[in-house]
């Protein structure tokens, strides 16, 4: 497998909201140092926000890699937890299962993966109900 | 570096190396070198903290100071609406007025009346911008755009200040004349002193001189003790719409907006920030941010304390009462006051030109920040161990410098 050029890894603690937003916070000033453009920067910042925002309303706890090729960046979200039983309903705008804490911080608006999706090139989600969300992204570099 | 004009300065002599201004630094502009403070330009955003926290007073803000009114044969001045708030109770501000000419000047433009303008064309422009649009009032939080948030810069509102406003109509309405005319804004803060001298937003700027509130301060108070008693000479048409420009929130307020935040503090403003790139607020209309506590209130410049002095502009805000009824502009009449955005001068954040390169230092750089302690001392000169790496890979510190490291090979990855 091709190896990326730099490879950024956070862990995500469920429930931390405080700390919510740091890792795309880092992994921005990352690709600035890089010299990758605005744009780009902008799309994975907020499709890792909202990754970010998934694992720690949702899951039991995750991690989120992403990987800096010289064509494209990858961003891989995976966390531990209760899965998604329908994906489809899930990828639905305003469909959430965010429980009433979350709502009541402002979260859990059901755009989460809708954004993540219109932010990337490529999209894919895999999930096991009981196990674990895996969410995998790619945004190509130009 | 240091092609960037900046008003805050450091005097060498009376700098004795403590960490205090490097550590307190909201953006990491500050190193010591040589057991000296030294300003990294392209970063600095000129928020004056460093002027706030130096217990040696090594950190000066620059202005320009009366004499320079000797140049000029008509002297025009523009006191910011935080003047108002500075002598501890109401006074009528045609004694204000009064005061400031009997320091040499010819006229006292009302600001109020360009901070009515530019409500004007704002509520205007917001309408046509990527939501939250951010208010270009606060010239620190501008920089500050400009530096870490490049991609925000199209939220920013592309008009003037009110006080590049006045100076504008003031040479309009001298016309012909207006040789000789030297405009000078009275200011509360050190930030308006580097956009007077060189506005980075637009490309020129109107006004001839920028004089510091806390210089004039005991001049004007002396005055003002002394005439209290006798109806003021100057008249003034002060609108509460523009005094409440002094204020955060006052914008929105002037405004009737309701969907707005007003923040103060840099890092209250960079947590704001981060959640706007982040693509949340997208469901705010505007938002006001400044660098200083209570806004232009806490300016250095100024006289009396943030919250005392928000006390009295709340006075002027009910008892003036009086809104600058500014309705009818010409899309003309208001093109002159929107900002060209040409001096855009944005940070460059590239660890080096070319990807592979910064690739290459930006996996040393992450290597270096396993081997160094995590214990942000300070020691080597650099704010935290985070950005003494950084340092060392932009060949502004060398590894050496740190007493603490212990180099281990490392998988390069950042954070945890």
């Amino acid at each position: 497998m091709e190896k990326a050029l730099i490879n950024l890894h956070y862990e995500i603690i469920h429930g931390d909201f405080m700390k919510a937003g740091e890792a795309s916070s880092n992994i921005k000033k990352a690709l600035m140092q890089l010299g990758v453009d605005n744009a780009i920067i902008k799309r994975l910042c907020v499709a890792c926000y909202e990754a970010e925002m998934n694992i720690v309303i949702h899951s039991y706890g995750g991690c989120i890699d992403v990987d800096i090729f010289e064509d494209r960046i990858e961003m891989n979200a995976k966390d531990k937890g209760p899965g998604i039983k329908d994906i489809e309903l899930a990828m639905t705008e305003g469909y959430s299962t965010a429980p009433d804490v979350a709502r009541e911080m402002g979260f859990g608006a059901g755009m989460g993966l809708p954004n993540i999706r219109k932010s990337s090139d490529e999209f894919e989600i895999t999930s096991v109900v009981g196990e674990y969300t895996n969410v995998r992204i790619v945004i190509f570099i130009d | 570096m240091n092609e960037i004009f900046h008003s805050v300065e450091l005097i060498e002599e009376k700098c004795n190396g403590c960490t205090r201004c490097m550590i307190k630094c909201p953006v990491e502009a500050i190193r010591l070198k040589n057991s000296k403070a030294v300003i990294y330009g392209d970063r600095c955003i000129d928020c004056g903290v460093c002027i706030k926290v130096c217990p040696y007073n090594a950190h000066v803000g620059k202005r320009d100071v009366l004499d320079v009114l000797d140049n000029f044969k008509t002297k025009i001045a523009i006191p910011s609406v935080t003047l108002y708030s500075q002598f501890g109770e109401y006074i009528e501000p045609g004694l204000i007025n009064d005061a400031i000419k009997s320091l040499g000047f010819d006229e006292v433009f009302d600001i109020t009346y360009a901070c009515d303008i530019v409500t004007e064309i704002t509520k205007n422009e917001i309408e046509k911008m990527p939501k939250p649009a951010i208010s270009p009032f606060c010239p620190s939080i501008i920089r500050l755009i400009q530096v870490n948030y490049p991609e925000l810069v199209d939220h920013i509102v592309k008009v003037l200040t009110p006080i590049e406003v006045a100076a504008i109509l003031i040479r309009e309405k001298y016309g012909e004349n207006s040789d000789g005319i030297g405009i000078f804004y009275l200011s509360p803060c050190v930030s308006r002193v580097t956009k007077g001298k060189y506005p980075f937003l637009s490309s020129e700027t109107h006004i001839d001189g920028v004089l510091a509130i806390s210089d004039l301060f005991p001049q004007l108070l002396k005055y003002i003790n002394k005439n209290k008693a006798a109806a003021p000479q100057s008249n003034s048409n002060m609108s509460s719409t523009g005094i409440a420009w002094a204020i955060p929130g006052g914008q929105s307020k002037a405004m009737n907006l309701e969907e707005y935040i007003a923040v103060y503090g840099v890092e209250n403003v960079i947590k704001v920030l981060d959640e706007i790139e982040k693509g949340k607020l997208s469901n705010v209309d505007f938002v006001e941010a400044f660098a200083c506590t209570e806004g232009c209130l806490g300016g250095i410049l100024l006289a009396d304390n943030p919250f005392n002095a928000r006390r009295i502009i709340n006075k002027y805000y009910d008892k003036l009462d009086k809104r600058c009824e500014i309705n009818e502009m010409s899309e003309e009449y208001k093109s002159r006051f929107l900002s060209d955005m040409k001096n855009n001068k944005t940070y460059n954040p590239k660890l080096a030109e070319d990807f592979a390169s910064a690739v290459k230092k930006m996996n040393f750089m992450n290597k270096l920040i396993n081997s160094l302690p995590g214990t942000d001392c300070g020691q080597c000169g650099s704010p935290s161990c985070k950005a003494f790496a950084e340092d060392v890979v932009r060949g502004l510190s060398t590894v050496d410098e740190c007493k603490f490291i212990t180099l281990k090979g490392g998988e390069g990855n950042e954070g945890k």
